[in-house]
């Protein structure tokens, strides 16, 4: 893409470009350090992984000033308008993966004294693991503007949804069994259920990425695991 | 979706394979584009690409300069203005245009409406009135000016001036209006009045606004046409065209990356 004849722009968007990367490379760590600290049950690092937070959150608030300046500023169109409307979107997006990263890192200091169900991580992990690849292609695709890899993230959903559902049942299964197990795994159900949600935010930058490439919109269902196999009583 | 909507709607002009010339150059290029009846098309483009010349076409301005011709066809309701046999006169008159800067004449308010509609019909004093009052009350003047109308139009501030010219287009009912940078020498709140006013002038009418402000072209148009050295680059949507142009011309264009 050419620059623009006003320079003053184009260094405005790589800013926020820059602060975009940075955000996301802030909810990566914080995803993967939140997913290590719940399985170890590691207070130190569930507390590192809370700390990060605020430094996200000044980041998203910093991009949507800058945002909203150069909306006004410039009255950017087309490819530009899209640009800023991406950023706005995604670093909202990126902001919450870090509130339900940290909310994970909560959890880890309250289950602390608990007894723990090793075998409950397992399925945990594998969640976490799909969410981290979501959200690591997911900020790819938006670095390269690669409209195929947004795709593909946002029909890869599913899998996570499908493995919430699993991870509900194992969970259920270990509270039946034991009733002293019911507090560790509500702490656990309201993870798995934070990681999913992680999954969904993956999904909304990859509709932005494919808005900010094409100028189009995806269709509004976002694509659902096997059916509505998740119990409603949940 | 554009497709439909073009679809149900009939073309108050059709420019077919327009070719025009200053002289010997090309001005214009092959031109194909419809104007959508009560609908506002803006033409957007750097200068010198050809979007004064095409409206000035649309009314045969130029049979006024010897050597300025156009080849091809400007249909309006489907005859052919470009014909030798039309009567010019009545073309002007069913095509009206108003200029980048006000040009009312100099006299009375209430005469820079009667001139015109003089010189296409006769009519009683109070017809006359009725139709000064009505051109001036769609061109959102009337209130301004309805205690003074014998000053001299000159009085009028830029923004009223520019209106009063769109009151003495109205006043002769014509079909197609074309606007070519109507608002560029006006102050904010005065382009808002314009704004405003084209948004209600094409209830009647058809329109076609030339502007440089891309803005302008957003908030005014339903259609939006992109040309550049003389070609039609793309026409098409007006909330198409300002967040996702097809051609990469037109967006480098629209965001400030042109040359």
């Amino acid at each position: 893409m050419a620059e623009h004849t006003v320079q003053s722009f184009d260094h405005e968007l790589e800013t926020l470009g820059r602060s975009i990367a940075e955000m996301g490379g802030i909810a990566e760590k914080m995803l993967a350090d939140s997913m290590d600290a719940l399985a170890r049950v590691d207070t130190e690092m569930a507390r590192r992984v809370v700390a990060m937070d605020p430094r996200l959150d000044a980041l998203q608030r910093q991009i949507e000033e800058q945002a909203i300046l150069t909306l006004a500023l410039r009255q950017p169109m087309a490819l530009d308008l899209r640009e800023i409307i991406a950023a706005i979107r995604v670093s909202g997006d990126l902001e919450r993966v870090g509130d339900l990263a940290k909310n994970i890192g909560k959890r880890t200091l309250k289950i602390a004294g608990e007894a723990r169900i090793p075998r409950a991580m397992v399925g945990l992990r594998h969640m976490n693991d799909l969410a981290a690849i979501q959200l690591k292609d997911v900020l790819d695709a938006y670095a390269h503007r690669d409209e195929a890899r947004a795709r593909a993230v946002w029909l890869r959903d599913g899998e996570l949804d499908a493995l919430e559902d699993s991870v509900f049942r194992d969970l259920l299964t270990f509270m039946m069994e034991d009733p002293r197990n019911i507090s560790f795994c509500t702490h656990l159900l309201f993870c798995s259920k934070n990681i999913e949600r992680v999954g969904d935010h993956a999904t909304n930058i990859a509709e932005t990425v494919v808005y900010l490439v094409t100028g189009n919109t995806l269709p509004l269902e976002r694509p659902k695991g096997l059916g509505s196999s998740l119990p409603l009583t949940a | 979706m554009t497709a439909n909507l073009t679809e149900n709607m009939a073309k108050k002009i059709s420019i077919e394979n327009l070719d025009f010339f200053y002289g010997e150059t090309k001005a214009l290029k092959a031109i194909d584009l419809p104007l959508y009846s009560n609908q506002v098309t803006a033409f957007i483009g750097p200068s010198g690409c050809g979007k004064s010349t095409l409206l000035r076409v649309l009314n045969r301005m130029y049979d006024l300069y010897p050597k300025q011709r156009a080849e091809g066809k400007v249909l309006l309701d489907g005859e052919n203005i470009l014909d030798a046999k039309v009567d010019i006169n009545l073309l002007r008159s069913r095509v009206g245009m108003v200029f980048q800067k006000p040009t009312p004449f100099p006299m009375s308010i209430y005469e820079n409406i009667a001139f015109g509609i003089r010189l296409y019909e006769k009519l009683s004093k109070s017809e006359l009135d009725m139709r000064v009052e009505d051109a001036l009350k769609g061109a959102a003047l009337w209130g301004e000016v309805k205690d003074k109308l014998g000053t001299s139009g000159l009085s009028l501030s830029g923004g009223q001036q520019q209106r009063l010219c769109i009151a003495r287009t109205v006043a002769i009912q014509p079909e197609v209006i074309l606007l070519d940078e109507p608002a560029s020498a006006l102050d904010p709140i005065s382009t808002a009045k314009i704004e405003e006013l084209i948004d209600e002038l094409k209830q009647k009418y058809t329109i076609a606004i030339v502007t440089h402000n891309m803005q302008q072209a957003a908030r005014v148009s339903q259609y939006t046409a992109f040309m550049y050295l003389g070609q039609l680059i793309e026409y098409d949507a007006t909330p198409r065209i300002f967040t996702s142009p097809q051609q990469k011309q037109t967006q480098d264009y629209i965001t400030g990356r042109f040359g």
